[in-house]
């Protein structure tokens, strides 16, 4: 029977994909009145753009409320359903730092977005498609906190396409994603089918049961976790190494390109290994129709240990324990901070990076298991500790593989840093309503 | 020097262990363990040696599907009241808790369902919230060579069989 998803009760950003240019901000409430948290939430609730029409919205822009598990303990909602959330919001990541590989320079110490234990309790994403939309839509957020003391914002941070169209790396960004059952229209070739209850809770999940939350159906229905992820790039260092490991411009690429098992096009490895094909690149039809298990279970052309195998192994586990189906996630990625400037390699000093919003119904075997088990560790690809060149922590080896030609680079750097990280609840409309309603005043 | 102090001469080779970074277990290196102590039902004794000859015959099996196990026992005591299930294996435990009992789930259902108290079949969710449950940690625990994982003994036995060939074809 075909999966119905109550659109019009999902917050957007769960099934909208960002406009293109896209135009954000990620605001940060600390609450010192719950009453006064609550008011913010009924003042907002009006404003919150579901999922409906996510396809033509009628408004290029959105608003989502979300919070970490102290927001909620903050809120007045009762031990017994706080004590029901999942292991990995109650904890909040920042607490998880040890697992999640967020040590040394990754480490909460040298976070600058606040978490759940430091002031991070209502986060407020916005997102649009011009400046215009989203200052409207900000300006909403800024007139649901106007007067009500015991409310402060503590950070604020805007994020937006580059003018180059790619993110800080020079990689064109968010080509791949799981098509979730309901979500309307067909899947694309290449693209999977996930039951919806792997990112929405209420509905049907890859083990075949309900996913659910704690507490009334009323409050969980229909909502999700949001696993947010503040990354800093050292554009600078992936420059140098890049310069240093290959004489050539093309040569330059082609490393780029092992990493990532994608051209900084988009176009897969899997499908033009030796050279980039902008055309494949641009075509929904064709950018993610590959596969590795018998097509390049060796990773001739896409190193196993590169990033896109890591976060999506796609078929290339089939036949082992891991059940792909149980840790696919819906990444959402923004960036934020000026380009550092072409050709230069030194760094700045200014910030930028990417923030990441990953959907997910269970933080603990979702972005977690990627985060700790693909990204951070190699041992599922025979690669020992060896990370992720991209994104991988850097504290327990420096190396990458390249099966062939057979090559191994040494020295690569912490070329993106976490700078700040929380698993958010976002609720659904009802569930908003719900809060509003029974952790009000009466 | 009491019996409680310790020697710096035999400690001197000691291996720096931690529990694991998300649940029970213990860990050194690559190296983790688990014990899971449960409840027979009664009567369950006779069902688990009716069916354990099979479970014994496809260890191999479906071990060889985890991939990540070195060694793992399952024992049947106190009179048939209690079933200990132990592995030695790499890596982390919860993660994989669920992908294992997902995926070796019929193995696990040849052998558990009428014996485990609380164990129903190994494709309910509940399955692997028991075993988390009612796991426990060793207090002492000793892995040999700890950062070698199954991937990397198999791959040096081929890389040891591949030289022992190439010196034998030089002789």
């Amino acid at each position: 029977m075909a999966v119905e998803l109550e659109l019009e009760d999902i917050q957007g950003t769960v099934l909208r994909s960002r406009p293109m240019p896209y135009f954000g901000t990620y605001y940060v409430f600390t609450i010192d009145d719950a009453g006064n948290a609550i008011t913010l939430i009924k003042r907002l609730l009006p404003h919150i753009t579901p999922a409906a029409n996510w396809d033509a919205p009628p408004e290029n822009a959105w608003i989502n409320a979300t919070f970490s598990w102290e927001g909620l303990r903050k809120l007045g909602l009762p031990r017994e359903i706080l004590d029901g959330f999942p292991r990995e919001f109650i904890q909040g990541m920042a607490a998880r730092k040890e697992f999640l590989g967020d040590v040394g320079l990754n480490d909460p110490s040298h976070w600058d977005m606040p978490h759940g234990g430091n002031g991070l309790d209502i986060g407020l994403l916005i997102m649009a498609g011009s400046p215009e939309l989203r200052d409207a839509k900000a300006a909403i957020g800024r007139e649901a906190v106007a007067g009500l003391g015991g409310v402060r914002t503590v950070n604020r941070l805007d994020v937006g396409l580059p003018p180059t169209g790619r993110e800080h790396f020079g990689f064109v960004d968010g080509i791949s994603r799981p098509y979730i059952e309901g979500q309307g229209g067909d899947p694309l070739p290449g693209q999977p089918v996930a039951k919806a209850g792997e990112f929405v809770l209420g509905y049907e999940n890859e083990l075949g049961v309900i996913a659910s939350g704690p507490g009334p159906e009323d409050f969980w229905r229909n909502s999700t976790y949001i696993s947010l992820r503040k990354i800093h790039q050292d554009v600078a260092a992936f420059r140098r190494f890049l310069r240093d490991n290959a004489e050539t411009s093309d040569g330059r690429e082609l490393v780029a390109a092992q990493m990532m098992g994608r051209w900084r096009s988009g176009c897969p490895m899997a499908l033009s290994p030796e050279k980039d094909d902008p055309e494949i690149a641009k075509d929904p039809m064709r950018n993610n129709d590959f596969s590795f298990r018998t097509e390049d279970p060796d990773g001739d052309r896409t190193a196993p240990g590169c990033h896109i195998r890591r976060v999506n192994p796609r078929d290339a586990l089939d036949g082992t324990v891991v059940d792909m189906r149980l840790h696919r996630l819906l990444r959402r990625g923004s960036a934020y901070g000026p380009v550092l400037p072409e050709g230069v390699t030194e760094d700045d000093g200014v910030d930028r990076g990417l923030v990441l919003a990953i959907i997910n119904a269970n933080p603990g075997r979702q972005f977690e298991f990627v985060q700790s088990q693909w990204i951070n560790d190699g041992d599922f690809i025979s690669q020992g500790e060896r990370s992720d060149p991209i994104a991988g922590r850097r504290d327990r080896s420096d190396e990458f593989a390249v099966p062939r030609p057979r090559h191994r680079y040494k020295g690569l750097a912490a070329f993106s840093q976490t700078r700040g990280g929380e698993h958010l609840f976002l609720p659904g409309l009802g569930g908003l309503r719900w809060m509003v309603e029974r952790l009000g005043p009466h | 020097m009491s019996n409680l102090d310790i020697s710096p001469e035999k400690a001197a080779l000691t291996q720096p262990s931690s529990n694991q970074p998300d649940g029970p277990g213990k860990r050194i290196g690559k190296r983790g363990e688990i014990h899971v102590i449960g409840n027979v039902v009664p009567g369950g004794g006779k069902l688990f040696r009716d069916r354990i000859a099979r479970f014994q015959a496809e260890a191999g099996y479906w071990e060889k599907r985890i991939g990540t196990v070195h060694d793992f026992r399952v024992i049947l005591f106190d009179n048939d009241t209690r079933i200990l299930v132990s592995a030695v294996y790499d890596g982390d435990f919860v993660p994989y808790l669920q992908d294992v009992v997902t995926q070796a789930g019929p193995w696990f259902d040849l052998l558990m369902p009428g014996v485990w108290e609380g164990f129903t079949c190994a494709a309910d969710p509940a399955t692997a919230k028991l075993i988390e449950r009612q796991a426990y940690t060793a207090d002492a625990f000793y892995a040999a060579n700890p950062d070698l994982t199954i991937k990397d003994i198999a791959k040096m036995r081929r890389l040891s069989e591949a030289v022992n060939e190439m010196l034998d074809a030089a002789n």
